[in-house]
């Protein structure tokens, strides 16, 4: 189920069963923090002893870990390497021939790749504990037109599906003889015969999917009622205030700290 | 109850017509195949019942369809959705793709209509259960097979109880097994006297073994209707590309060797068969 729905994973944790926008808030509290607040090693702070403690309770630390490192460390290695070889004069901290490490430029790798570390695991730890439909469920309760949630919703689930057209069809036309490796030009020459049947099959399945929901009452005025209920403890609401109040103070400390400096 | 008189109807930039001077009447409760060669009109007939056509294609449509006593041409299609559940070829496309368990899926169209929690949950169960993917409840909707997916989105338009049910080629990606399973659930909600199904279906051996009776259309036109073991023997319907029963295959093979009595009406079903060809066996 997880690998179709995108990135939700399916555990049976306390986390999982906090309503989506507290965990939407504590999400942004994160990301708001780690791109905000100044110092070196305040990010890593805020993964160290908050995200990887919730990632823990979600029963989804390994994932968790694992997802980001594929995505950041690329990253890493990448900024360390630039900001640590070309960062003009500074302090040369390490020194293998004509090449020197500066500190300075170590340093700026250390602090934008927390902020990297914090956007990407806040994100993969909301999108791994909470369910598409439930999110926009919950928005949709907070005024959210129900066809922008469909839109939203739909779009990111039928993404794999696509995808596994586009590889059908690419087996199919390499089978014809499509070439689809050697030059940047004979590449482009490919493109042509893939783009125009995946294109036109989506048209046509667009059609038939407006008419199999339109048969379900996609359109059908008055209000719509929910199978599932999002459970929301009574300590939520206020825990979702709290985090936007903490958000705001967490901005204005950001800006008054700048300022002073 | 539905009923079509006249109805002749053009897509949208089209001269000639994918449905000719149709007239016909099915009475509630009836299990009603359409069976026909491709471009024989009717998927045309499917949209139509469904109110897609003219709602949702124009063109040009003379006629009048009624639809439980309403003309389906002048209903609002939020009426018309209440009465007619209609059942695509394709069951990936039929998934909403916004549900992340089967019995979210079904559900879809509940939510849609405003019914009420409980309500919902009993009626997703009951259609569930209906056709066979209880098992499947917690499951994602977009990770099962094609038999599997057809299935869920049958049992996606029934739990909206619409009078009439309207199939296009649902078994088509189906296994003879998915499609045995299909045909049985069909024959039993028409059989409650709950619903009147009308199935378009090229696999006639399962029409003539479950349908009442088998509408047969070529070129947008009647060309014969009545009992499926009927309907399928008949020369001008095999002569116009409809599918034939093996075994109805296998006495025209006998015709053609000049070894079948003539007059003897050819067999459809494997019964019909069995016996006929018993009696072959013995005057030989």
């Amino acid at each position: 189920m997880a690998e179709v729905f995108g990135l939700y994973k399916q555990r049976a944790s306390f986390i999982h069963g906090l309503h989506p926008l507290t965990k939407l808030a504590v999400s942004g509290f994160f990301l708001l923090a780690g791109l905000s607040l100044p110092g070196m090693w305040s990010t890593y702070l805020l993964v160290i002893f908050g995200l990887l403690p919730l990632a823990f309770l979600s029963r989804l630390l390994l994932e968790l870990v694992s997802r980001t490192g594929r995505i950041v460390l690329p990253f890493m290695i990448s900024v360390f390497l630039i900001q640590g070889i070309l960062w003009s004069g500074g302090t040369p901290l390490i020194e293998v021939g004509p090449i020197s490490f500066k500190q300075e430029g170590v340093q700026f790798a250390i602090a934008s790749s927390g902020r990297i570390l914090i956007v990407v695991g806040s994100f993969l730890w909301f999108a791994l504990t909470t369910r598409p439909d439930q999110l926009m469920l919950a928005l949709a309760e907070r005024g959210l037109p129900s066809s922008l949630s469909y839109l939203i919703v739909s779009s990111i689930q039928i993404v794999p599906r696509f995808q596994a057209r586009a590889n059908t069809i690419l087996d199919a036309q390499r089978s014809r003889g499509l070439e689809i490796a050697g030059s940047i030009f004979q590449r482009a020459r490919a493109v042509l015969p893939l783009v125009a049947p995946l294109i036109l099959s989506s048209l046509i399945d667009v059609e038939e999917r407006a008419l199999a929901i339109e048969v379900r009452g996609f359109n059908y005025p008055g209000p719509k009622t929910s199978y599932r209920e999002i459970a929301q403890a009574a300590w939520e609401p206020m825990l979702q205030r709290f985090l936007l109040l903490a958000m705001a103070g967490t901005l204005i400390l950001s800006i008054v700290l700048r300022l002073v400096s | 109850m539905i009923s079509l008189q006249g109805v002749t109807y053009s897509y949208p930039g089209t001269s000639s017509p994918a449905l000719r001077d149709l007239s016909l009447e099915i009475p509630r409760g009836q299990f009603c195949a359409v069976i026909g060669p491709n471009g024989a009109g009717k998927t045309t007939l499917a949209y139509i019942l469904a109110g897609f056509i003219p709602h949702f294609y124009h063109g040009s449509l003379q006629g009048e369809v009624n639809v439980e006593g309403k003309n389906a041409a002048t209903m609002p299609q939020r009426e018309l959705l209440r009465l007619v559940g209609l059942i695509l070829q394709n069951p990936f496309n039929q998934i909403s793709g916004t549900k992340v368990t089967v019995q979210d899926e079904i559900a879809f169209g509940l939510e849609n209509l405003g019914i009420p929690r409980e309500e919902m949950v009993a009626r997703v169960a009951a259609a569930m259960e209906l056709v066979g993917v209880s098992e499947l409840a917690e499951r994602s909707p977009l990770g099962l097979s094609g038999g599997q997916m057809q299935r869920v989105a049958i049992a996606s338009v029934l739990v909206m109880q619409p009078a009439i049910l309207v199939l296009d080629e649902p078994t088509s990606q189906l296994d003879p097994v998915g499609s045995r399973e299909v045909f049985q659930a069909v024959r039993e909600m028409a059989s409650s006297g709950q619903m009147t199904v009308i199935m378009i279906e090229h696999k006639v051996e399962w029409v003539a073994a479950f349908a009442d009776r088998a509408i047969a259309l070529v070129d947008g036109a009647l060309l014969a209707d009545g009992e499926p073991r009927h309907v399928l023997a008949i020369d001008t319907v095999w002569r116009a590309g409809v599918g034939q029963t093996r075994y109805t295959l296998a006495a025209r093979r006998l015709q053609e060797l000049g070894k079948w009595q003539d007059g003897k009406r050819l067999p459809v079903t494997l019964d019909e068969a069995t016996l006929t060809f018993k009696a072959f066996q013995k005057r030989r």
